[in-house]
């Protein structure tokens, strides 16, 4: 004991003890006294900050609960109303609002991925002046003086916006016209095709637009029209068509649907009848198809102008379109013919005066006012030739991308350099940004205020989810600066907007009521009435080029990235293309014939030459393409700061022409020798059924003949060991083959909800994507359409294979009927993989987790575990879902209701295909499809009884074009 | 007349010497292929290293093929090692003298090869820090292994082999041992030797306990020839995949490893034999006996080959029918399965020729053959019936990255550096046994 320490009196001086004498208890009890000094002496002094608990919580938000709010989000100038799942005050998670007519409850493949578009880390952050970072006010300071200059008229002054529908927007654009007369305003989509608008113009003397209702029409024909995929409103042309034929016997009545299109599509796949042709024959096709009706209408005794007279221009002898013509006449007022939005105005000519021939009008077609803000400015091109004659002196662009998708013979971005002032809004400092003076970051739908309209014209309000991430502001915001209204927010504009057009005593009322519903409710634009003109219909007959055989060209939306708009989006590029399987990349589609003719095989490159504009592109060759016809599809090929998009794909708008000009023909095509093969990175590579009974199909008349034709596939074997499962509720899931279209809308849902990794390129090239739920397609020559589409999922097998041989349990079978994946006792043996039949687990091969930026994980599902390297996943049925079912449930002491619990597929896809519920409920959705006869398992002789059934597809083909 | 064992009789002093030189020489080519060998094992730890740290991504599996080489690799392995206790520990009860002079590299080559093989399992893990859960311990979690399924046998079975082998090897070696403990020449080598004999004096007592111990050791490491191998078969045999789901395989896959076992064992022996001028020890007969045993097994692959197919076809499954008779002969590894047939069925027929059997290159030849052969067969079995099941929207091919070959080249030095170690510090030749035949056959000759 030194001196140092702490002399403590413990009474050793009274007992005559020095230092240096110490008994065994003093020591002890010095030593205990040191440690508690010691260890108080070790605590830091508390914070200065105070932190207060959440003992008052905002009304109705409970931690870890989401909360739903109803938005709308805008695509190709219409909107589609959506209920977007907040968890603590992010959004997460898309789903369709089932009260807006675009939605009918289902979120296409576009709306899925959008949440994750919000939280793009590549999204532009800050406002930009030349070269320098710059703020609002700086904007605000440069072009707030406009309004207020004595005597300006707008003289050189441009917008270029998207199309739009949006009243409050339509609203300031009127006041702008209104405030400078000489301004201009131009809207410019690639895929904002005007040839319908001018086709109807032409016919019915008005502009118009149609308006289609499938749910009475017993025949669809559609003329290069991707029904339930392209057009807007698809999602519920799709329901409505599925509706027609969710048969549940086979008395029930079923629609037909003819597709004629070169190259195939969402609906081409689903079809009874799917004819491939060249894109640009498609308008002597219509032709015929119209001739053929005025006959036979005639014959029949029906009114119909005499259009007989020009028999030449046909499209061959083929008896196809003469059995067409039949069935549309045999179902007049129940029919309905489509034209595609990028065929030329002709087709819509002839179109609408079959349907008109037919007696559609008013039952399965009408028309209204044009839904979209339209100005007689003219389009791209007319600004374009504007800007070089230097007559442009400031250039406002609200959105979009001009420099990167107008067509390549305008060369806008070179014509931008000819404007003194440009000012541009995107989400992105891409292609357009870089090109324009002022940069102003665009707000998300997910953090804006705002409306739009449907393509019925049904108007409901954008609201935010979360404040804007960044420093940006809306398209609506900087139109009010030119307006003289520089303190608005968003809100202030939009709320005076609707003010003025709800009644007054109510506006506060109706506005509260519209942002929850997500609609407002009668808006859908009124039918307007219509009068053809006959002569304009012999006239555009008269000039019909013929059919012919040179290769064409054919510029589309990619069913991906659109126009190029969610290029950066990871999700969109590894999603497997509907139909080719593709990611990562575009190529050139073409048939097996025409690659043939040419010597060429899938991944060589292809240069294509066009008015000396040339791209390369890698060929893919896709079964049932039409012959001499070339898909490509925009969007691809980007040069921005998006570094995910940059340099994926090749532009095609480099090689197009011009706008509204969709098909092309006299195109040079050639084969270019590479030294490096272009992989193409597809999921699938073998497409043939091969007669195993995995994706089963059969026609209608089949059905009625043989009602028990997949009892093969259905009757289970007995087993040496039954299990009897003892939970109130046993999950399952039936899947209507007949109307799933293959739009991979669900694919995006479980990415979206169970956090499933993006993997890349390379890895998926080696077959190594993540997705929990894959679209199968089988091509199989003989029946209906040509091609199936099945989607795959964990069966969830009573008797699964997977888990008897995972040698660590980390795969068990709950008492509910589900195969679940124990992520934390996954040591990743991959046994269970090579023991599942069906392929569908999944292995995180790298550590997946890394490299996800802040804002990306904002997205994740709270609710769902993210996985760790090493570790198996697969579908789950959406457990998270279905406890949480549960938990409501027994705290409201009651069984959980059949359809309260809703997978992601299941509420993504548009048609409903996909049921979900529990089997011990007779009167469920699920146990009622479960009854139906054309129910199947796949594999069902396996033995694995798998949870997951399929109804097979059934098609309807015309009995006249079996006998001819 | 069968040919001899031996060809010469030495004396005892001979034979210890004869056999004791490598162990105190230094050799060139030892150090050479030392550290050819040395390289080779760097490579696996650095391919090993890099699979534990970045994943299996590393390797070229994907979904379906999410086994492939780590796991052919493991089955070769495991195969090769079941000829060494066949020729040790089943020759033994069945009293063939011939086994004397080459039973103990038979055995040593039994143990570096399930100690390659073991590595696989451990590396093809996602997980692999969490291996253990594949050992039934009382876990605080609670959870046992699942053991229907065939990878926790695989362990036990595994485990079992390898301490048996150990045992049975070391149990062999401890009268050697003892030999050169006797005649070490420096006072180092002395010790150490002399503790691994664990103070073996030779008497009569020692020998007998040591006749009955090595007897028993015997006695259980024989069934293991076949147990091992059929569980490892079991790996597949018990899935339902088209291509595996097949129960000749616990035969089949013996008759196989015992087949690359014996390839091994003489593609092991004859440089042995050459290098160390073993020639009067290691005998025609032995390659004459070991090459009509790889003929036999050889036999029995082939007729596996020919019921496998022929019950796919009998049977009717539309899928078996597939794997069995489309996939592997015209699919995408085509190329691959008709080497592996001339490797297997074809090049082996040659061991009919008594001249070949008796001539050290072209057995040598024909035993890499049908190594070759054997990994392809694994390859095969595993890969093309993985790439190709039953929905053939799953389908998709695999190849190998270069940690795939890595690993593989690497245990193969592994293998070979382990049998360096194995000459240069441990008697390869069981001095014992080879005196003990010696005496026998010159008192036989006495009596003749």
């Amino acid at each position: 004991m030194s001196r140092n320490l702490p002399v403590l009196d413990t009474g050793a001086a009274n007992e005559g003890l020095t230092a240096e004498e110490i008994t065994r208890r003093q020591f002890l009890q010095l030593a205990a006294t040191g440690l508690a000094v010691g260890a108080l002496a070790g605590c830091v002094e508390p914070p200065r900050e105070r932190i207060l608990p959440y003992t008052v919580q905002p009304i109705g938000v409970h931690p870890g609960k989401p909360r739903y709010y109803a938005t709308t989000m805008p695509l190709g100038g219409y909107g589609t109303g959506l209920l977007v799942e907040s968890h603590e005050g992010r959004p997460t998670k898309v789903e369709g609002n089932p009260q807006h007519p675009a939605s009918l409850g289902a979120a296409g493949v576009y709306e899925q991925a959008s949440v994750l578009q919000l939280y793009d880390p590549f999204r532009a952050k800050s406002l930009r002046y030349r070269n320098a970072p710059s703020t609002w006010n700086a904007f605000v300071r440069e072009f707030a003086p406009t309004p207020q200059r004595a005597g300006y008229r707008g003289a050189g002054l441009r917008f270029l916006l998207q199309p739009t529908a949006s009243p409050l927007t339509s609203a300031l654009l009127d006041r702008i016209r209104d405030r400078y007369p000489e301004a201009r305003i131009h809207s410019y989509a690639p895929l904002g095709s005007t040839t319908g608008t001018s086709g109807l113009l032409r016919l019915f003397g008005t502009r118009v637009q149609p308006q289609y209702d499938l749910r009475n029409a017993r025949v669809v024909v559609t003329l290069d029209a991707d029904l339930f995929g392209a057009m807007p409103f698809a999602m519920r042309y799709a329901r409505q068509f599925a509706d027609g034929r969710r048969l549940a016997n086979p008395q029930a009545p079923m629609n037909r649907l003819y597709a004629i299109e070169s190259a195939l599509s969402d609906t081409g796949s689903i079809a009874d009848h799917r004819i491939a042709v060249r894109s640009a024959d498609v308008a002597i096709i219509a032709a015929t198809l119209l001739r053929f009706i005025a006959a036979e209408s005639r014959t029949r005794g029906i009114t119909a102008p005499d259009l007989s007279a020009d028999q030449q221009a046909q499209h061959s002898a083929d008896e196809r379109w003469r059995m067409i013509a039949r069935d549309l006449v045999a179902n007049a007022r129940q029919s309905v013919v489509i034209p595609g939005e990028q065929q030329p105005a002709a087709v819509h000519v002839f179109a609408h005066a079959i349907n008109l021939l037919l007696g559609n009008i008013g039952r399965t077609v009408w028309y209204t006012e044009p839904v979209l803000y339209t100005t007689d400015a003219g389009g791209i091109d007319a600004l374009t030739r504007e800007m070089k004659a230097g007559e442009v002196d400031s250039l406002i662009i609200l959105g979009g991308n001009p420099a990167y998708d107008t067509p390549a013979g305008l060369n806008f971005r070179a014509a931008l350099r000819s404007v003194r002032l440009t000012a541009y809004t995107g989400l992105y400092e891409n292609e357009t940004a870089s090109a324009c003076h002022w940069f102003v970051p665009s707000l998300h739908y997910l953090e804006s205020w705002g409306d739009a309209r449907a393509y019925d014209g049904t108007a409901s309000l954008t609201q935010p989810l979360i404040s804007p991430l960044y420093d940006g502001r809306t398209a609506d915001q900087i139109l009010a600066l030119f307006l003289g209204q520089t303190d608005y927010s968003a809100w202030d504009l939009l709320r005076e907007s609707w003010r003025t057009r709800f009644t007054a005593a109510d506006s506060d009322l109706i506005w509260a009521d519209s942002l929850r519903r997500g609609v407002i409710v009668n808006t859908a634009a009124a039918p307007l009435p219509v009068t053809p003109d006959w002569s304009v219909v012999t006239q555009t007959l008269a000039n019909m080029p013929q059919a012919s055989d040179q290769i064409e060209l054919v510029f589309r939306q990619d069913p991906k990235v659109y126009d190029g708009s969610f290029a950066n989006s990871p999700w969109l590029q590894e999603l497997p293309d509907p139909v080719t399987k593709l990611t990562w990349d575009n190529a050139a589609l073409l048939s097996p014939r025409t690659a043939e003719s040419l010597h060429i095989e899938s991944g060589d490159l292809l240069q294509f030459r066009l008015q000396n504009r040339t791209i390369t592109i890698p060929a893919l060759i896709s079964p049932l393409h039409a012959d001499n016809s070339v898909a490509l599809s925009f969007g691809y090929g980007r040069r921005g700061t998006e570094a995910i998009a940059r340099d994926v794909g090749v532009d095609v708008y480099a090689l197009w022409p011009g706008a509204d000009q969709y098909v092309i023909s006299g195109a040079d095509v050639s084969r270019v020798e590479s030294k490096n093969a272009h992989r193409l990175a597809t999921t699938q590579d073998h497409w043939q059924i091969s007669g195993r009974p995995v994706a089963v199909q059969q026609t209608l008349n089949g059905w009625r003949a043989d009602p028990d034709f997949t009892r093969e596939e259905r009757e289970h074997a007995e087993a040496l060991y039954e299990l009897l499962p003892t939970a109130e509720e046993q999950w399952a899931m039936t899947i209507d083959l007949g109307i799933c279209t293959g739009c991979s809308a669900c694919v995006v849902a479980c990415q979206a909800e169970n956090n499933v990794p993006v993997v890349g390129k390379a890895e998926v090239l080696n077959s190594r994507e993540m997705h929990w739920l894959r679209i199968d397609r089988y091509y199989n020559a003989e029946a209906g359409s040509g091609t199936i589409t099945q989607p795959m999922l964990c069966q969830h097998c009573e008797k699964a294979p997977c888990e008897y041989v995972c040698p660590v349990n980390a795969t068990v079978h709950s008492d509910d009927g589900l195969n679940e994946m124990v992520y934390n006792r996954c040591v990743g043996t991959r046994f269970c993989s090579n023991n599942c039949p069906y392929k569908v687990r999944r292995f995180n091969w790298y550590n997946y987790t890394m490299g996800w930026s802040e804002t990306e994980q904002l997205q994740f599902n709270p609710d769902v575990t993210v996985r760790a390297r090493g570790v198996m996943e697969k579908c789950t049925y959406c457990v998270q879902r279905i406890r949480e079912a549960e938990i409501q449930a027994r705290l409201e002491n009651r069984r959980i209701r059949d359809g309260e619990v809703v997978t992601a597929c299941q509420q993504a896809c548009p048609t409903r295909a996909i049921v979900f519920g529990s089997i011990t409920d007779p009167e469920s959705q699920v146990s009622r499809t479960r009854e139906q006869s054309r129910l199947y398992s796949v594999l069902n002789e396996l033995g694995t009884r798998p949870r997951t059934r399929y109804l097979a597809r059934i098609s309807n083909p015309n009995p006249a074009f079996e006998s001819s | 007349m069968p040919s001899p064992e031996l060809l010469v009789t030495p004396g005892d002093e001979e034979l210890s010497d004869l056999l004791l030189a490598p162990l105190w020489s230094k050799s060139r080519i030892w150090l050479l292929l030392f550290a050819l060998t040395g390289a080779g094992t760097l490579l696996l730890l650095f391919a090993m290293t890099w699979t534990f740290s970045t994943g299996i991504g590393s390797w070229g599996n994907n979904i379906p093929n999410a086994w492939a080489f780590g796991i052919i690799n493991f089955v070769w392995w495991i195969g090769i090692g079941h000829a060494g206790t066949f020729i040790s520990a089943f020759l033994l009860l069945l009293q063939q003298p011939w086994r004397a002079s080459i039973n103990r590299v038979a055995e040593a080559m039994t143990l570096f090869a399930v100690l390659n093989a073991a590595l696989f399992p451990l590396l093809h893990l996602g997980r692999p820090w969490f291996a253990y859960w594949l050992i039934p311990y009382p876990a605080t979690m609670q959870v046992w292994p699942q053991f229907r399924s065939a990878l926790p046998w695989d362990f036990a079975a595994i485990l079992t082999y390898g301490t048996v082998s150990l045992l049975f090897w070391y149990v062999g070696l401890i009268p050697d041992l003892a030999t050169a403990r006797d005649r070490a020449p420096t006072r180092g080598k002395q010790i150490v030797y002399g503790i691994f004999a664990l103070g073996w004096r030779g008497s009569a007592r020692d020998w007998q306990r040591h006749g009955i111990a090595y007897g028993l050791l015997a006695g259980l490491a024989t069934p293991l020839v076949i147990s091992v191998h059929s569980i490892v078969s079991m790996d597949f045999a018990i899935t339902q995949l088209p291509g595996w789901h097949s129960t000749i395989f616990p035969p089949y896959f013996v008759a196989g490893a015992l087949y690359s076992g014996f390839a091994m064992v003489i593609m092991l022996t004859i440089p042995l034999r050459r290098v160390f001028r073993l020639e009067t020890i290691i005998t025609e007969r032995h390659l004459d006996s070991i090459g009509k045993l790889a003929l036999a097994m050889g036999w029995a692959v082939i007729y596996a080959y020919v019921i496998e197919a022929f019950i796919a076809w009998y049977s009717g499954n539309i899928y078996e029918r597939y794997a069995l008779l489309i996939g592997r002969p015209l699919g995408p590894y085509a190329l691959l399965y008709w080497i592996m047939l001339s490797c297997n069925c074809a090049a082996p027929q040659l061991l009919w020729l008594r001249r070949v059997r008796t001539s050290p290159l072209l057995l040598f030849g024909v035993a890499a053959l049908i190594q070759i052969g054997m990994w392809l067969e694994r390859f095969i079995i595993i890969v093309s019936s993985l790439s190709r099941d039953f929905l053939p929207s799953s389908w998709h091919s695999y190849r190998p990255t270069w940690v795939d070959l890595s690993l593989l080249a690497g245990t193969i030095s592994l293998f070979l550096l382990l049998f360096l170690l194995f000459l240069r510090f441990v008697p390869a030749i069981p001095i014992s046994e080879v005196k003990h035949l010696s005496h026998e056959t010159s008192r036989d000759e006495a009596f003749a």
